[in-house]
């Protein structure tokens, strides 16, 4: 069931348990009135993916994933030829292709025969969908989710374009194949490099940067229901000032549940300098930032 | 409505902000799907629609502001905003502003604006006074965009710096003027006029503001790493500049291993990546072998996918020693790369490409160290070699390029010409900072790093041997 308003928008990825700024629930009420791809960019962890998961649960719709990376084709992104079934195929029906020419007087009648029979070795059964062509061909709408765009090679992107923009594709053996259903297409970037003006045209644009502290302390509540608030408050102004440092890779929401939920397991319900470095693990993922964070630990309980 | 959203993109485009009209069009859509428009609403949609990036988003902030809270002229916040009227609403315009503003402009003791109506930018300031920001806003991006002139013999920083200095006279002329206007004319000085002056003289100081603060992007996606492996405690601590001619034989030493490694982990990658899509025509053919069954399916070896390298190194003082070892290290990877391309700089970039095609890589650095048309005793201009490199070597870049530029960012207070930068930035696919300085001696005295930082997706440390180590591997891996 479609979105009514922005604050229907609110409520229902409230319980579906997203918890969206003003801002998130505006653009998506826009993106779905306008049929127009929403381009997010923040920080990693921030909930650009969880926000499309979100929306399709809200929306219950399928999710279908592209994941990019350097060196996404056309073939792993939208279709490919089955040419070793074709070639199989070919094998097993030699008998039956043989019948079809047989009665052909010259090379050139044959070749005319196969030509019309092309058809069945060009079709749906020979035809491996990828994740954009099983988003437009698909009869009931999905939620596209294309992710990390920004790792895509610029050949890509510009494939993109005609895509997003008349939600159609040309395979040039079966023809230009339109969208059964338009899509919630949603894409991520986490700003490894700038999109081109021209895909950024086609999207409305959202930043979602690392949550406010009280926004923060909402999702733990909303994901870890039995968490005391003196340990939860601790966490999240923690997390916060962690997430200060110069770190390689700052703890994104995720983490700060799995530390409340470490923390939780351990029963501690003081932060200090020991919890802290016995716990970690679940808050960096590299040796470095072990090293940053235990320079600066006195400061992070201090504060 | 219509005219006030096109009149704030006049203003966002004179700023340099790329807004298409379909962009224009779409906004406005949008803006008709909502019953009821708040401001935060309101602002919320433009900024989906013209700010299309984080780097923008900081811009248009700045522009709203000016444009729906400072510039209230010919604005009906009604019609914005129907149902706010409380705090954060524009102000209404002052009654009597444009007809104070007639009689100003048509003074007939004014030879200033009668004779010549006044040039472009007296034109500007008087627009903007009448709430119309968009002539000034042109005129204060012509100040960020100029070019220095590139003499050989003098050079100076002032072009811009003149530029805007000519506008702040301009600013206080007319505050002067203006009170000149209301002395000579004693039946305007009432309440209601006074009101007006002074709603004009904030203006003016927004003009000045507006001026003297430079648009600084917000940069969030820059990936700026002070922290790295320690991979050698002692000889990797060291700065490039300090190192004993035994312990750079030892560093040597260390990057040719390092670069070994890289190079075969990197062919690895590619030769395991190469696997694209089946090959027809060939797997017919070994089909022969096996009685016309294809039982060995052949796939096309996809091509390479590997960056273009443009490095841009500042050949100056200590800087040299760090630009000696990346080049070093590049030009020993290049097989990692599709191509490499590198110049040096003081005051302009020399390109020297050729000489690491000739040479191995020491011997290019030597030639190049003796190489008379480099002038090592000019002061580094960073301002005025951007400028010589956009004229001469832009269409190096591509979106498949990435640029490396190797410096201090210490520019001997010539003009930095970050806008530049930018325009580097627009073209290729990463532009990375590597400054031998640690980040603590960043922006002290003529340091224009904090500006440069601000248009770099990467921008690191990289004196020692392990920033190098560190730096390396994430680009090649």
């Amino acid at each position: 069931m479609l979105f009514k308003n922005v604050n229907d928008v609110q409520t229902r990825m409230e319980q579906a348990g997203y918890i969206p700024s003003p801002e998130i629930s505006t653009i998506v009420f826009l993106a779905q009135e306008t049929q127009k791809p929403v381009l997010i960019e923040g920080p990693a962890g921030v909930g650009k993916t969880e926000l499309a998961k979100s929306i399709a649960a809200c929306l219950e719709r399928q999710m279908i994933r592209l994941q990019c990376y350097e060196g996404l084709d056309e073939s792993k992104a939208l279709y490919e030829w089955a040419y070793a079934k074709q070639l199989l195929y070919t094998q097993m029906l030699k008998e039956k292709i043989n019948d079809v020419i047989s009665d052909t007087a010259s090379l050139a009648q044959a070749v005319d025969e196969i030509a019309r029979h092309e058809d069945a070795f060009f079709s749906d059964r020979f035809l491996q969908t990828r994740p954009l062509l099983s988003a437009i061909t698909s009869k009931d709408p999905v939620v596209l989710l294309i992710d990390e765009v920004d790792k895509s090679d610029p050949e890509f992107e510009a494939f993109l374009l005609e895509l997003l923009s008349d939600f159609q594709v040309t395979i040039p053996e079966l023809g230009t194949i339109a969208a059964q259903s338009r899509p919630f297409v949603v894409l991520t970037s986490n700003n490894y490099r700038d999109m081109s003006d021209a895909l950024k045209r086609r999207c409305i644009h959202l930043y979602i940067d690392y949550p406010a502290i009280e926004t923060e302390k909402e999702i733990v509540r909303l994901k870890i229901p039995g968490i005391e608030e003196r340990l939860l408050d601790k966490v999240v102004q923690t997390v916060a000032r962690i997430r200060e440092l110069d770190l390689k890779k700052k703890p994104c929401i995720s983490e700060t549940l799995d530390w409340a939920r470490s923390l939780m397991i351990l029963q501690q319900d003081e932060i200090t300098e020991a919890v802290i470095s016995r716990t970690l693990n679940t808050l960096c993922k590299h040796k470095t930032d072990y090293g940053v964070v235990r320079a600066n630990i006195g400061q992070l309980i201090k504060a | 409505m219509v005219n006030l959203i096109l009149k704030f993109v006049s203003c966002c485009r004179a700023a340099d902000m790329r807004i298409s009209t379909a962009e224009v069009i779409d906004c406005l859509g949008q803006l008709a799907f909502m019953d009821t428009c708040g401001e935060p609403l309101f602002q919320t949609i433009l900024r989906a629609n013209f700010a299309k990036s984080r780097r923008e988003q900081g811009i248009f902030n700045r522009l709203y502001h000016l444009f729906f809270h400072e510039m209230q002229s010919g604005l009906n916040p009604e019609s914005v905003f129907p149902e706010k009227t409380q705090a954060g609403q524009p102000p209404a315009p002052e009654p009597g502003m444009t007809e104070l503003l007639r009689q100003f402009k048509e003074r007939p003791d004014d030879a200033f604006f009668t004779k010549n109506q006044g040039d472009t930018l007296d034109r500007a300031l008087m627009e903007f006074l009448g709430g119309s920001p968009l002539p000034f806003i042109a005129e204060v991006q012509k100040i960020h965009t100029q070019d220095e002139q590139a003499s050989p013999l003098f050079r100076s920083n002032l072009g811009q710096l003149s530029s805007r200095l000519e506008i702040m006279l301009r600013i206080n002329r007319l505050k002067t003027r203006m009170v000149q206007f209301l002395g000579a004319h004693d039946a305007w000085v009432n309440k209601d006029v006074r009101s007006v002056t002074a709603a004009l003289n904030r203006r003016l100081d927004k003009a000045l503001e507006f001026l003297n603060t430079d648009p600084r992007p917000d940069n969030a996606g820059l990936r700026e790493t002070g922290s790295h492996t320690l991979h050698y405690k002692t000889l990797g601590q060291i700065p490039f500049s300090n190192l004993t001619p035994e312990e750079i034989k030892a560093v040597k030493e260390i990057i040719d291993k390092l670069v070994r490694k890289l190079e075969e982990i990197s062919s690895r990658r590619f030769s395991a990546a190469s696997r694209g899509m089946v090959d027809v025509k060939k797997t017919i053919q070994r089909s022969v072998k096996y009685l016309g069954v294809p039982l060995e399916i052949v796939h096309k070896a996809r091509p390479l996918r590997k960056g273009k390298i443009v490095a841009l190194c500042d050949v100056s003082g200590s800087v040299w020693s760090t630009a000696r070892f990346m080049l070093n290290i590049l030009y020993s990877l290049k097989t990692c790369f599709s191509r490499v391309k590198s110049h040096v700089f003081i005051e302009r970039p020399f390109d020297v490409t050729s000489f690491f095609m000739s040479h191995d890589a020491n011997e290019a650095i030597k030639r190049i160290l003796n190489d008379t048309r480099i002038n090592y005793n000019a002061r580094t201009d960073y301002g005025m070699a951007f400028q010589q490199f956009r004229d001469h070597h832009f269409q190096e870049l591509d979106k498949k390029t990435t640029l490396i530029i190797i410096g201090d960012a210490r520019s001997n207070y010539f003009n930095p010409r970050e806008s530049l930068l930018e325009a580097m930035r627009n073209r290729c696919r990463r532009l990375i900072w590597l400054n031998p300085e640690q980040e603590k001696f960043w922006g002290t005295g003529d340091s224009e790093m904090l500006k440069y930082r601000d248009h770099c997706n990467e921008a690191r440390a990289c004196g020692n041997l392990n920033q190098l180590m560190a730096f390396i591997e994430t680009l090649v891996l």
